[in-house]
């Protein structure tokens, strides 16, 4: 028996080795049932007893050294395997993803949904009235008769001579006080409608209403829950002023303006160079609208406001043409 | 209106600088939107008087004036013609730039030397007029700096007066409230009338009120020979201030008095009134009757109006007639200062279509109480600026009033303001605006309201004037006292932005278009004349013809938007409006409901690398729908459609327990083509009042099944037109097992192959085969039961 050629055979075998299938194939043609160390050992029944254990022990000893050598090399061409299938499978991560596609809410839309939310955390409800309005209510009810020089202030669209597309919010509050005893705690999102087409003015436009009527509220609670709505929407530092001002309906009037946004108060095309913008109007129900609609003035008092959706948007966005609105240009709408 | 601070301090001393008093102003009630700063560069510019002129020896326009300034006297060449020897007029010197930028320079001009140049008004940048040199008041003295000149440097308020306070439509007017703000009372101006002729006006002329209620109060007063001239540059830059236009100084004194007082007065040329007489009454027939602009206006019975003894001669407190009006040649004025009824002066104003400075201010109402001081300061200035002789009195009728006065509670007071004031105060504050205190007890105090001011008539106007003059920014910000109320009706408002919610999340932009439309657009759509959306609302005084309407339905506004898009580049469109729609109603008022549209035009996205990306399709947008349908727990059935919009065979009606809700599918060509669209647009609109009302939010939890499902998928060959639908139908009937059946494959040859997946569920067990073949066997008799409907192998 040629131990050395057994040897010689072996080194050769596993030296040639240059991938994961060979291992498997010179594993079997070695190790194998009817391997080469199998043959050998076969061969060893025709010896007798000292040679058999002689050889016996010198092929049980190839025999080991075969297998560690293989199953060395086994698992490191199993891990050359494994690097060449990644490198394969490698992509390129800086390829684009796919964007889902959303949508967005108008800014009007995001305006009005956060004027609502802040004042329904304050405890206000949201009311609708009509846009087709009976003239009553968008002026005579809020003591704007006929040929008041207030009506100067609006531009109607008549759809009869006594029906109106309103020009504000307001009739929501007469409508509501209306159909209610106080007290009444309500806003009135919605879109209302004057003749003025220009680069500052829209034929509709949309206004948020707010009325709050009980016993014993006070000028200085109006300014106490618009200042906190102000700071909520435009920031809690947002410098702000209650000046006296005029509406039919309310008695005391005041505007409210908030220091420019855009120039902090130096200054500025948008503010007029006055460093404030006008925000909201406001007042104490006047007693003659409380009493057309049954509420007695000496047992209850209230106060209303009432705001421009669009300028609140172009101030918060930075938009400078309200048209913008109103033309749905995707590039405009995509920005929100 | 336009406010001269440099006017305003003749009425209050004005220790205050411009903008501060600005701001001061602002902040009780008179918003000064503007202030305007006249600050005209007269570097170089003194005060010359001309002491000689010469013919030029070379050129026959021309003169060579020798104007005296400091200590030299300097030739200066001038081709103005009035220029008078004894005259003070502007010299800029040599060196010095005018307002238009030209640099003066030594100059030789035809073979004459001239040092300098004299100025008219326009060349020094102080008004338009370039008539001729601005001869300057004779006091001043050569050599001093123009600049000294009162009236030249100034800050012009553009104040926004509220609508309800005319009475502060002028400078003495807006000098009672600065007179407030700086602790001082407003001075009416102090005048005497000099050069009074003998003759008395009530030989002159008589004067009749027939209605005064249309007429409370008539003055008439007179001055003879005056010359028409214009009027002093002080009196003409005043007047140029406030925004209004010289013309000469009898027309500017009315002018100047309205600024100052208020007051609107007209001049008659008094040789035109025939009769020598006023008559003030209210027409009472139509006529026609020709103003000074030459116009004929219809007088309406009841306008008032100011006839001579034959007729009309102006409409009061509106505009004069072309009969009586100040001519070049006009020597003998009357001049009217009254009190008109401030509704009836609207009404006509309105009417014919006149807003004059006059009639702004009667339509306001004015100060009773003033109106014949204003007019002998008139004649006062006439007299001054245009010469002649003051005639002895006046003509007056004058139905006195006695004047308003309001009780007001103090614990009133602070209630409704929210801040103790204490009484002093108040009663104090009411004083500085001349509101007078005639009773005062321990709960209260009665105030008597001036003739000038119209706009208060309760107690809440005169907490308004306290809270106004004791400073809206000293009330302290509260929160209101009272029991917190939860809001209510929050359902439809979340609803509504669940909506969108919806809508944005499937990658649609919201839209908001305006509520109107065109009869155009109704036709454009094809809208059938028994369609509710046929009749629209028309708007009496449309801006324009695209929005003539109140929009029936969003669709035609969204297609516009989508042209509007594609015009402009896009491709790939996904939009969604909510909005509401207006339809005529059973009663006099409109039926107002919320529609919701949306609509998908192009591709998903123009590309991605990985995946192809197929156009929109009818089944894109009925998914949308569906999904919005699930959104909402509501199930929408489709049926056929037969929407004039849209293509036959790729469309349908929206059922919602069985009522037609809105319609789904393609647009029809045609429609397309009338806004200029040329790729396909599928759309949808459908009434969200009547979602919201159908819609099941409240949720009821399932159990999770703990037994596995077992899915079997089926093949079956359809010829002819059966619905799919029909198949599914049949399936769902077999087995109350059946959890689930949808279609995963359809395609096309000869006939068409459906593939459909069933999923079983029980809860009770897990299922075993036999079970599932069992139904597995019925559902196949079942479907192919259905005529044209075999089983594929």
């Amino acid at each position: 028996m040629n131990i050395d050629e057994l040897r010689n055979r072996i080194e050769s075998e596993i030296t040639s080795l240059k991938t994961f299938e060979d291992v498997k194939k010179v594993k079997a043609s070695l190790l194998g049932r009817k391997g080469l160390f199998s043959e050998y050992l076969d061969g060893l029944k025709l010896l007798d007893r000292d040679e058999k254990k002689i050889f016996g022990k010198e092929i049980n000893l190839l025999k080991m050294h075969a297998e560690s050598r293989l199953k060395e090399l086994e698992s490191f061409y199993l891990e050359e395997e494994k690097r060449k299938k990644e490198a394969l499978d490698k992509i390129d991560i800086t390829m684009p993803g796919k964007i889902p596609l959303l949508g967005k809410k108008h800014p009007i839309t995001q305006t009005l949904e956060e004027i609502i939310r802040i004042f329904t955390s304050l405890g206000f409800s949201v009311a609708e009235g009509p846009d087709i309005e009976q003239e009553y209510y968008n002026f005579e009810a809020l003591n704007i008769p006929k040929d008041h020089p207030a009506r100067d202030m609006q531009d109607t669209f008549y759809i009869k001579s006594d029906i109106v597309l309103r020009t504000h919010t307001s009739p929501v509050q007469i409508r509501t006080m209306e159909s209610q005893l106080p007290p009444v705690k309500i806003i009135a999102p919605g879109s209302v409608y004057r003749c003025d087409n220009d680069i500052s003015h829209t034929p509709m436009f949309h206004q948020v209403e707010g009325l709050m009527v009980d016993k014993r509220v006070r000028f200085s609670d109006l300014k106490g829950i618009l200042s906190i709505f102000i700071r909520e929407i435009f920031g809690e530092n947002t410098p702000l002023r209650f000046r006296p001002s005029y509406f039919p309906f309310t008695e005391p009037s005041a505007e409210v303006d908030i220091g420019c946004v855009i120039c902090e108060g130096d200054g500025c095309r948008v503010c007029k160079e006055t460093g404030w913008l006008e925000i909201l109007g406001s007042g104490m129900v006047h007693p003659q609208v409380l009493r057309i609609v049954g509420y007695d003035p000496e047992e209850v008092s209230g106060f209303a406001f009432g705001m421009g959706v669009e300028r609140i948007a172009m101030l918060k966005f930075g938009i400078d043409d309200i048209r913008q609105f109103y033309y749905n240009d995707i590039r405009f709408l995509s920005q929100f | 209106m336009r406010i001269p601070y440099e006017w305003l301090n003749e009425f209050v001393v004005l220790d205050i600088n411009p903008y501060e008093l600005a701001s001061k102003l602002t902040m009780r009630g008179f918003e000064v939107e503007a202030i305007e700063e006249y600050k005209p560069s007269l570097d170089g510019v003194c005060v010359g008087e001309v002491v000689k002129i010469d013919l030029h020896p070379n050129a026959k326009n021309l003169t060579v004036c020798k104007v005296r300034t400091v200590k030299e006297v300097l030739p200066i060449v001038c081709g103005a013609k009035n220029v008078k020897e004894g005259d003070k007029v502007p010299v800029a010197m040599i060196g010095s730039t005018l307002a238009n930028g030209l640099l003066i320079e030594k100059k030789n001009i035809k073979g004459v030397e001239s040092l300098g140049m004299l100025c008219s008004e326009k060349e020094l940048g102080l008004s338009d007029d370039h008539s001729g040199i601005f001869i300057l008041p004779g006091e001043m003295k050569a050599g001093t700096k123009l600049d000294e000149l009162t009236g030249l440097q100034d800050f012009v308020f553009d104040i926004n007066v509220p609508p309800n306070r005319g009475d502060c439509l002028s400078v003495y007017g807006i000098a009672r409230e600065v007179g407030s703000i700086l602790n001082q009372r407003a001075k009416l101006p102090m005048f005497k009338l000099n050069g009074l002729s003998n003759k008395e006006i009530s030989n002159l002329i008589s004067l009749s009120v027939k209605d005064t209620e249309a007429c409370p109060r008539y003055v008439l007063r007179m001055i003879a020979g005056v010359s028409m001239v214009p009027a002093p540059f002080w009196m003409r830059q005043r007047i140029q201030k406030c925004g209004m236009r010289p013309i000469n100084a009898v027309v500017d004194v009315t002018n100047y008095v309205m600024l100052e007082l208020g007051q609107p007065l007209h001049a008659f040329d008094y040789h035109s009134l025939r009769e020598k007489r006023i008559e003030v009454r209210v027409a009472n027939e139509n006529i026609v009757f020709k103003t000074l602009d030459g116009e004929d206006r219809n007088i309406l019975k009841g306008d008032i109006l100011i006839c001579d003894g034959s007729g009309p001669v102006a409409i009061a407190g509106i505009m004069g007639g072309e009969n009586s009006e100040i001519t070049e040649k006009t020597r003998d004025i009357a001049l009217e200062s009254a009190f008109f009824n401030p509704l009836s002066i609207r009404q006509t104003a309105r009417r014919i279509g006149i807003r004059s400075e006059a009639s702004l201010r009667f339509e306001k109402g004015i100060d009773l109480d003033n109106v014949d001081f204003a007019a002998e300061r008139a004649i006062y200035l006439m007299n001054l600026t245009a010469g002649g002789v003051i005639v002895n009195g006046k003509q007056e009728v004058y139905d006195k009033k006695s004047s308003k006065s309001i009780f007001v509670n103090f614990g009133k007071i602070i209630d409704i303001l929210g801040t103790p004031i204490e009484h002093n105060a108040i009663i104090s504050s009411l004083r500085s605006i001349d509101l007078h205190i005639v009773k005062e007890e321990e709960t209260g105090f009665v105030v008597s309201v001036p003739n000038f001011r119209h706009d208060l008539d309760e107690y809440m106007d005169i907490i308004e004037e306290v809270a106004r003059i004791y400073g809206y920014d000293r009330i302290p910000a509260t929160t209101p006292v009272g029991s917190f109320q939860v809001p209510k009706n929050e359902k439809r408002s979340a609803y509504f932005s669940s909506a969108k919610e919806y809508f944005t999340a499937c990658g649609f932009h919201e839209l908001i278009n305006f509520a109107f439309f065109s009869v155009k657009d109704i036709e454009n759509f094809l809208i059938n004349s028994s369609d509710e959306r046929f009749s629209g609302i028309p708007i009496m005084n449309p801006i324009s013809k695209d929005y003539e309407i109140m929009r029936t339905f969003l669709a035609p506004n969204v297609l516009k938007t989508i042209a509007y898009n594609l015009n402009r580049g896009a491709r790939n469109l996904q939009f969604f409006e909510m909005g509401k729609v207006f339809v005529a109603g059973h009663d006099t008022m409109p039926l107002e409901y919320p529609s919701i549209c949306f609509v998908m035009t192009g591709k998903e996205r123009d590309y991605f690398w990985r995946d192809s990306c197929a156009e929109f399709d009818f089944f894109d947008t009925k998914g949308v729908l569906e999904g919005f349908g699930a959104r909402f727990r509501v199930q929408f059935d489709f049926v056929r459609s037969s929407e004039p919009f849209l293509m036959k065979n790729r469309s349908a009606d929206v059922l919602l327990e069985g009522i037609k809700i809105g319609w789904v599918g393609e647009i029809e060509d045609s429609v397309l083509h009338t806004y200029n669209i040329e790729q396909k647009v599928y759309s949808a609109e459908l009434r969200f009042d009547i979602m919201m009302e159908k819609s099941k939010i409240n949720v009821q939890y399932k159990p999770i099944p703990r037994y596995p499902q077992v899915t079997r998928d089926f093949a079956f060959l359809v010829e002819g037109a059966v619905p799919v639908a029909t198949m599914l139908e049949q399936i769902k009937t077999v087995s109350p097992l059946i959890t689930a059946v949808g279609v995963f494959d359809m395609f096309k040859k000869e006939t068409k192959s459906i593939a459909l997946r069933v999923i079983f569920q029980s809860f009770e067990e897990t299922l075993t085969d036999d079970a599932v073949n069992a139904l597995q066997e019925i559902i196949i008799q079942k479907v192919t039961s259905i005529p044209g409907v075999t089983l594929r192998t």
